[in-house]
C-alpha cells in the first residue's frame, strides 16, 4: 500500500495534465459564466422547470467526462512508454518496487485517481456556475439548479460512472498499456492498426464481420446500453430527431442506472477476464523492458 | 562466505549474435571489482542479468537470489547506477529524495540529504535543469543513501568532465566503500579507476578473458622494456604482447620467471590499462 501511494504520487507528478486540464476547462466554464449570456428568453413560455437546471448540470459533466476520456486514454498509451523514451526506466528499476506494483498503479490512476480528479473539477465548477447564474439570471433559472436531489443525482451518477466504465473499458485500458509497454513508437497506430488488419483479415477469409461487431459493442454501443435504462435509445433519438426527448431530460437518474443489469450481463466479465489478461501481459512486458 | 555474485556458464543471445559466451566468475564481498572489455564484449549484459534486468540462461546467484524475477527483492539490498543519466527529466530534486524514502525501507534520507547539501544543487530544481554532473551527484547521493551489499556502477561517469569524475571517484571511496560493500563498476576509463580496483574481470567477445585481484595481476604479469639489441634474446622467454616505445620494445610475460627477465633490464607490473590493451590486441600491437 505504501509503495502504491508513492507510484500514484509519482503519475501525479510526472503527468500534472492530471489536474491542470480539467481546472482549465473549469475555469473557463465559470468565465462563459461570468461574462457569457446568462438568462433564458421566458417570453414563449416558461420550460419545464426541472428539466432546465438539470440538463444544465449534466451537460457540463459530460463535458469533463468526455475530455476524462480521451485524457486517460492518453495517459494510458503514454504511461508505459515515455519511461522507457528519456531511460528513467533505469532508475525506477532500481528501486525495490515490482513490476506488478508499477503497472497497477498505472491503471488505478487512470481509472481511479483520474476519474476522482475530474469528478471534483466538475463538482466545484458547478457549484461556482450555479452561484454565479443565480446572482446574474432570473430567479426561476437560478433557482433550478438549487435543488437538493438533483446534486445528490449529480454526485451518483459519476460515482456509478467512474465504477461500472472502469470495469467496462478494463480491456481497453490493458490493450493501451500492452502496447505502451511494447511498440518502440507510432503508438497510435499500433495500438488501431492491429485490430484493423485482423476485422480485414477475418472478412477476407472468412466473410464474417465478428471482431468488428464486437468492437464496436464493447466501444460504443455496449456501455450505454448495458450499465443504463433507456439511454441508448434516449440517445439514438436524439441524434435522429435532432434534439432529445423531453419526457427523458425530465427522467431521473435513479430510473437511469441499472447495476443489476450491469452486473447480470456476460459482456461485463468476459470484458474483465480479457482486460486481466491484457494487465498480466503488460506487466510481462514490463519486466522485461529496458530503455529504448 | 557466500560469494555476493556467483555466475557459471552465463550465456545471453541476440538474434543469432552471443553477446554473453559461457561466462564463469565470482565476486566475494569487499571487493570493488572492474569489468572491463572494449565495446561489445558483453559488460553490459552482463550487468543486465545480475540485476535482474534481463533473461539469460545459465547459473547465476546474486546475493543468493535468482536475479531475474526477483529484481524488486534484489533492489532491496543492491543499487545501481546506469551508463546514461537516467533520472526522470520531469522529477524535482526533493521528491526524488520523497519518493526513494518512500519506497526505499533501507534508505536513510538524513544521509542523502547530507551528501545533496555539500553540492550546489537546490531541491526545488528539476533533473532536466541541471547539468549531467549534477544529474550524476544526485543519483550518487541517492544511492549512497541506501544501505545495501552491491553497487553496481555502469559507466557512472560517462560525459563528465575530468572534475566531476575525480570527485564521484572520491566520494564512493571515502563515504562509501567499507568491507561489508560490495561494488561492480563497468568504464572505460580503466586508468581512472585502478587505484580503487582490488579485481579486474577482463572480458573480451563475451568471455571471461582474465579473472584476478590486482596483487595477484601484479604477481603474474611482468613487462620489461628491451634495446633492439637484445630483442630476440628476451622474445626467447615469450612474451605474449609487445609494443614499440621510443625504438626500443615493451614486452609482456605472463608467469615468466622473473630473474631471467632482470637480466634485460627494469621489470615492471604492467597497469590494468596496459594489460587490457595486451590481451585483447593480440601478438603484437
Amino acid at each position: 500500500m505504501r509503495n502504491a501511494y508513492w507510484l500514484m504520487r509519482r503519475e501525479l507528478w510526472e503527468n500534472r495534465a492530471i489536474w491542470i486540464l480539467p481546472t482549465v476547462i473549469g475555469a473557463l466554464l465559470v468565465l462563459a459564466a461570468l461574462f457569457g449570456r446568462a438568462d433564458i428568453d421566458v417570453s414563449a413560455g416558461a420550460p419545464p422547470y426541472r428539466m432546465v437546471g438539470g440538463l444544465l448540470l449534466f451537460a457540463f459533466g459530460i463535458v469533463f467526462f468526455l475530455v476524462m476520456s480521451v485524457y486517460s486514454a492518453w495517459y494510458l498509451l503514454d504511461s508505459l512508454h515515455s519511461e522507457r523514451k528519456d531511460h528513467s526506466i533505469l532508475f525506477w528499476k532500481s528501486l525495490p518496487v515490482t513490476d506488478t506494483e508499477t503497472v497497477l498503479a498505472k491503471l488505478a490512476t487512470a481509472l481511479l485517481v483520474i476519474p476522482l480528479v475530474y469528478f471534483a473539477a466538475a463538482d466545484v465548477t458547478t457549484l461556482l456556475i450555479a452561484f454565479i447564474v443565480s446572482v446574474r439570471a432570473s430567479s426561476w433559472f437560478g433557482a433550478s439548479l438549487w435543488r437538493a436531489d438533483l446534486w445528490l443525482q449529480l454526485q451518483a451518477l459519476w460515482v456509478y460512472l467512474i465504477v461500472t466504465s472502469a470495469v467496462w473499458y478494463l480491456p481497453v485500458a490493458g490493450w493501451l498499456m500492452v502496447i505502451s509497454a511494447w511498440a518502440r513508437r507510432a503508438l497510435s497506430l499500433w495500438s488501431i492498426l492491429p485490430p484493423l488488419a485482423l476485422i480485414w483479415a477475418e472478412s477476407a477469409f472468412f466473410g464474417t464481420r465478428h471482431l468488428a461487431a464486437a468492437l464496436s459493442v464493447r466501444l460504443v454501443t455496449g456501455y450505454p446500453q448495458i450499465a443504463f435504462h433507456g439511454l441508448w435509445a434516449a440517445l439514438l433519438q436524439a441524434v435522429g430527431a435532432g434534439g432529445a426527448d423531453p419526457s427523458f431530460a425530465s427522467a431521473d437518474v435513479w430510473s437511469l442506472l441499472d447495476p443489476i443489469g450491469f452486473l447480470r450481463s456476460p459482456a461485463t466479465w468476459s470484458g474483465l477476464a480479457v482486460g486481466a489478461a491484457l494487465i498480466a501481459a503488460a506487466i510481462r512486458l514490463r519486466s522485461r523492458a529496458v530503455e529504448l | 562466505m557466500p560469494y555476493v555474485i556467483d555466475a557459471r556458464d552465463l550465456r545471453k543471445r541476440y538474434g543469432s549474435r552471443l553477446a554473453v559466451d559461457d561466462a564463469s566468475f565470482t565476486i566475494g564481498a569487499g571487493r570493488i571489482v572492474g569489468l572491463v572489455g572494449p565495446n561489445g564484449a558483453g559488460k553490459t549484459s552482463i550487468l543486465r542479468a545480475v540485476l535482474g534486468l534481463a533473461s539469460y540462461q545459465g547459473y547465476l546467484r546474486v546475493l543468493g537470489r535468482e536475479p531475474l524475477g526477483a529484481r524488486a527483492a534484489l533492489m532491496l539490498e543492491t543499487c545501481f547506477i546506469a551508463d546514461v543519466a537516467v533520472m526522470p527529466p520531469w522529477l524535482r530534486v526533493d521528491r526524488a529524495v520523497d519518493f526513494v524514502a518512500g519506497v526505499h525501507p533501507r534508505f536513510r534520507r538524513d544521509r542523502a540529504l547530507a551528501l545533496l547539501g555539500k553540492t550546489p544543487i537546490k531541491p526545488g530544481s528539476r533533473m532536466r535543469e541541471l547539468s549531467k554532473g549534477m544529474k550524476t551527484q544526485v543519483h550518487l547521493a541517492l544511492a549512497m543513501a541506501v544501505d545495501a551489499k552491491l553497487l553496481v556502477l555502469d559507466e557512472p561517469t560517462l560525459g563528465l568532465d575530468l572534475l566531476a569524475r575525480r570527485s564521484f571517484y572520491d566520494a564512493l571511496l571515502n563515504d562509501y566503500m567499507d568491507e561489508t560493500r560490495t561494488i561492480l563498476i563497468t568504464t572505460h576509463q580503466v586508468e581512472e579507476i585502478e587505484n580503487l580496483l582490488t579485481d579486474v574481470l577482463l572480458l573480451d567477445r563475451g568471455r571471461v578473458v582474465l579473472q584476478d585481484s590486482v596483487e595477484g595481476l601484479a604477481a603474474r604479469f611482468a613487462s620489461v622494456v628491451v634495446g633492439a639489441d637484445r630483442l630476440e634474446a628476451a622474445r626467447a622467454l615469450g612474451p605474449f604482447h609487445e609494443r614499440p616505445a621510443l625504438g626500443r620494445t615493451i614486452l609482456y610475460f605472463d608467469n615468466a620467471d622473473r630473474a631471467a627477465l632482470a637480466a634485460f633490464g627494469e621489470v615492471r607490473s604492467p597497469s590494468v590499462a596496459d594489460l587490457f590493451v595486451a590481451k585483447l590486441s593480440g601478438g603484437t600491437a
